[in-house]
């Protein structure tokens, strides 16, 4: 069964990107911040995802002295939703808060994100360590999500 | 000298130009140009200010292309241009080619061949480069996002060209009008003739 993800890239004072994507319907919710998805409900476990990912950057902070890899697998697990976190080389993190899926189809999508983020902070007109506002690097990232989460 | 020897010539001259890394020239040309929208907030100044350096950069290049294609063996002779035809080739196929290894093309001519367009492909000063979308007005530079649909992000190149098109006594226009940033499918320079400069000194400098 696969449930709705959660991804953010957090930067050193406050979250640059948020995307919740539906990956059973292939067909993606937009970020809460746009105005939430249909019915209480999911407004709820929404606001419980944003919780369980913002407790685990402590988690983060300190499985990142644990290994030299940037992927740091799982860091936090909160009923059957997992965390897993990319540390990029900048400490940019990548978290993603999922229903269980394979260790290493998230290093594969972390990777791909990491492509376009580097690609991203070429581009002079974005400014590092602040809010991710481009629409192609979005949509990007949704449709990564879609190819490997689903 | 026909269309092909034009671009042969052009990329003899290439394989001999000293290289940089194409990555750290974009990005230096982008931090330039942030700089600038930074400073003067109003992107037709920034525009202007870009044409400015280009035509710095241009009256110098002209030098260059010219001894350099010298000495490539194309001879005085070759490299002389009979007309306005000839030195839209030369520009595109030996000026962009050597400098910046690219392909440009040229086409477009008017009816009175006073004017024509350079299309190119691709363009190495605007890898990684997205334009901040319409409206985006929380944009941090001060100019809003709206705004900064009027930047023309290469406007170095025209710049350029007039500028080494002015070494050589033609006074020209140029205008990028289609951009690859703002969703076309190509970049297209247009050149526009104004007049050809008389040539040489005055006659006060005249020998007697």
């Amino acid at each position: 069964m696969s449930s709705p993800v959660l991804f953010v890239i957090v930067g050193r004072n406050e979250p640059l990107f948020e995307a919740e994507i539906d990956t059973a319907h292939s067909s993606a919710i937009d970020s809460p911040g746009g105005g939430g998805g249909g019915g209480q409900q999911s407004e709820l476990s929404t606001r419980q995802n944003y919780f369980v990912l913002h407790s685990a950057l402590d988690l983060v902070e300190k499985s990142a002295w644990t290994t030299n890899s940037m992927y740091l697998r799982v860091v936090d697990k909160v009923n059957q939703q997992q965390v897993s976190t990319f540390l990029t080389a900048a400490n940019v993190k990548f978290m993603l808060l999922h229903g269980g899926k394979g260790e290493d189809v998230i290093k594969n999508f972390f990777n791909e994100v990491y492509g376009y983020y580097v690609k991203l902070s070429m581009n002079p007109f974005y400014k590092y360590d602040t809010p991710i506002t481009s629409k192609a690097f979005d949509a990007r990232v949704r449709a990564a999500a879609r190819a490997y989460l689903s | 000298m026909s269309s092909s020897s034009k671009a042969q010539a052009g990329q003899a001259l290439w394989s001999k130009m000293p290289k940089a890394n194409a990555e750290l020239f974009a990005l230096t040309y982008g931090s330039l140009v942030t700089e600038l929208v930074r400073d003067y907030e109003d992107p037709i100044e920034v525009n202007t200010q870009l044409d400015r350096i280009g035509h710095s950069i241009g009256v110098r290049c002209v030098d260059e292309l010219l001894s350099k294609a010298d000495l490539a063996g194309l001879g005085a002779s070759s490299t002389m241009c009979a007309n306005l035809r000839d030195t839209a080739e030369v520009v595109a196929k030996v000026g962009f080619r050597m400098f910046l290894g690219i392909q440009a093309e040229v086409g477009g001519f008017s009816q009175d061949q006073r004017s024509f367009s350079i299309y190119l492909q691709e363009n190495p000063l605007s890898t990684f480069v997205e334009l901040p979308a319409a409206g985006d007005d929380d944009y941090q530079y001060g100019a809003g996002g709206d705004d900064l649909r009027k930047l023309k992000y290469s406007n170095l190149y025209c710049g350029v060209i007039r500028g080494a098109l002015e070494q050589v006594n033609l006074k020209v226009e140029c205008n990028i009008v289609r951009d690859t940033l703002k969703g076309d499918e190509l970049n297209e320079i247009r050149v526009e003739l104004k007049e050809v400069l008389s040539d040489g000194a005055g006659d006060d400098y005249k020998e007697e």
